[in-house]
């Protein structure tokens, strides 16, 4: 029992870890989240047209180009939050490009060219960008800013990892073809016989 | 059986953290801050607001700021502790008892649309480009049109936005920094929000009204931009005008500032400023001209602010010499020690 209990919190521990590493790096030295999913005698164009609802209901994302192109590329934004038990605040934003790639049974995309802004709290109290011109995430801002800027890739990875995660369920048959919503139960008092 | 205590104490804490993901989170936030002065003639000279004491370590404040959003609607509570709230900033109570309730902001808001949104209560004034948080601030001591402006408009606005370029707020509000109007709600404001370019917003305020006991109308028309040209290159600018009727004074003037940042962690700025106090009846005006050297020294939360500030006056009598005989400059350092969290 012990050890069942010591297994289980290895494999938490573990799969924490996991969740907290950086992103992996590009060619071009930047980084990224890369992601291919075979979807399986899904044409094309059916891709294109679940992705094409998946944006106009998005409100984080703004697609650039024409959906003629089989290669998209859509600019997006995800607030970082610091968080400590039920309390949170938001430390900045990473803005980020998502390129989408379709072909006939599976598609790929992938998240790149963050930047991050700092928040700071305006006199309404409520946090604001500092400034419009974001940093890119692979820049090292030095000594004494490294711990927290190591925090903001860190967030950045559990946010796109977060973000597939809802642009593939997007992206699925089930979300184009929502299941009709069962009847709600209901208790028939005036006819009852008791 | 100490086993199934641990797995009880697991399962709560487990449900609990479930319970906290659902619920939106309360957001808390804040500063403090405290500073180092020294004023080169030995005696307090420059009159702007904070940083005031001479050869003291002294105590800025302790803000704390509560926001919650439930849907459409959402609140702010901000509350500020300290010499910088309640002796530079923040009023005391009902001005009868000396007790402060140390309220920098306290309003509700609601969006009606992604485009309108209605908000009640006790805000910072949307007048200025200097704000009384000292995060907000890049120098750390203050600008006269901070100083002379108002510091907060108790009142009830709504704000309707044309496109992500254009925005208007209208309101009315009490006079300037009371929590309760004692001659009516007396005020009326407006806001113009125009973003041209990426990186360039422009505040076009007006303010207007009598307040209790004042000899006539006061209207302050207020412009606030800043401009980030570059990823290290920020430009800012205010202008205001106060005028109050029946030759009742006011002020006018214009602050630049120029900010460069070198690193990530290092940044310098500079303000230049001339301001210009209205004679009241048969006085003559009476002007400033200032220039503030700030650098920003950041290490995650904390920032250093060393600044040497220095102010010229229109008459011999707007600053003091060591031997206490009138000047009509002043030169100061400050190293200010802000963190925010």
């Amino acid at each position: 029992m012990k050890r069942g209990l010591f297994v289980a919190l290895l494999l938490c521990t573990v799969a924490g870890f996991a969740q907290d590493a950086e992103l992996p790096f590009d060619e071009r030295g930047k980084f990224i989240y890369y992601e291919v999913v075979v979807q399986k005698d899904v044409p094309a164009a059916m891709l294109m047209e679940r992705a094409t609802k998946f944006f106009s209901a998005s409100k984080e994302l703004k697609l650039k180009t024409v959906p003629q192109d089989t290669l998209w590329m859509a600019r997006g934004k995800m607030v970082i939050n610091k968080t400590a038990f039920v309390l949170s605040r938001p430390s900045g934003e990473v803005g980020y490009h998502l390129y989408l790639d379709f072909k006939d049974g599976k598609y790929r995309f992938w998240l790149t060219d963050f930047s991050f802004i700092s928040y700071q709290r305006d006199r309404y109290g409520n946090f604001v960008p500092e400034t419009t011109v974001g940093i890119p995430l692979e820049n090292k801002p030095g000594k004494l800013n490294a711990g927290e800027w190591t925090a903001y890739s860190k967030a950045t990875a559990r946010e796109a990892r977060l973000f597939a995660e809802r642009f593939k369920k997007g992206m699925s048959e089930h979300a184009i073809n929502p299941p009709t919503a069962k009847a709600v139960p209901s208790v028939d008092t005036k006819n009852q016989k008791w | 059986m100490k086993l199934k205590s641990i797995f009880t104490t697991a399962s709560l804490s487990v449900a609990s953290f479930s319970y906290a993901q659902e619920a939106a989170p309360l957001q808390i936030s804040g500063s403090v801050d405290t500073y180092y002065k020294y004023d080169f003639a030995k005696v307090p000279n420059i009159g702007t607001s904070f940083a005031n004491d001479q050869n003291s370590i002294s105590l800025g404040m302790i803000d704390l700021a509560l926001k919650k959003t439930t849907g459409k609607a959402s609140f702010v509570g901000e509350l500020s502790f300290g010499p910088r709230g309640q002796y530079g900033s923040l009023l005391n109570g009902d001005g009868t008892d000396g007790n402060s309730f140390h309220i920098q902001n306290l309003y509700a808001s609601y969006a009606f649309t992604d485009k309108f949104t209605m908000t009640a209560g006790y805000m910072g004034t949307f007048i200025g480009y200097e704000v009384i948080a000292p995060t907000g601030n890049f120098n750390y001591s203050t600008s006269y049109l901070f100083t002379n402006g108002p510091f907060q408009n108790a009142g009830i606005k709504g704000a309707y936005a044309f496109s992500n370029k254009v925005s208007l707020m209208v309101g009315l509000f009490n006079d300037w920094n009371v929590y309760k109007d004692l001659n009516g709600v007396s005020h009326i404001g407006a806001q113009l929000t125009v973003s041209p370019v990426e990186g360039w917003t422009a505040y076009l305020n007006v303010l207007s009204g009598k307040s209790a006991g004042a000899v006539g109308t006061g209207t302050v028309l207020d412009l606030t931009t800043s401009y980030q040209v570059t990823e290290k290159v920020k430009l800012g600018l205010n202008a205001a005008d106060y005028s109050v009727t029946n030759d009742g004074g006011g002020y006018s003037g214009a602050a630049l500032y120029v900010q460069n940042a070198f690193t990530s962690a290092f940044s310098l700025g500079l303000r230049g400023e001339y301001f210009n106090w209205k004679g009241v009846a048969e006085e003559s005006d009476k002007h400033v001209a200032a220039v503030t050297l700030s650098g920003n020294v950041k290490a995650g939360g904390l920032t250093f602010i060393p600044e040497v500030r220095f102010d010229n006056g229109s008459s011999s009598d707007m600053f003091k010499k060591k031997n206490l005989n009138p000047s009509k400059n002043a030169s100061q350092f400050a190293l200010a020690v802000v963190y925010a969290f």
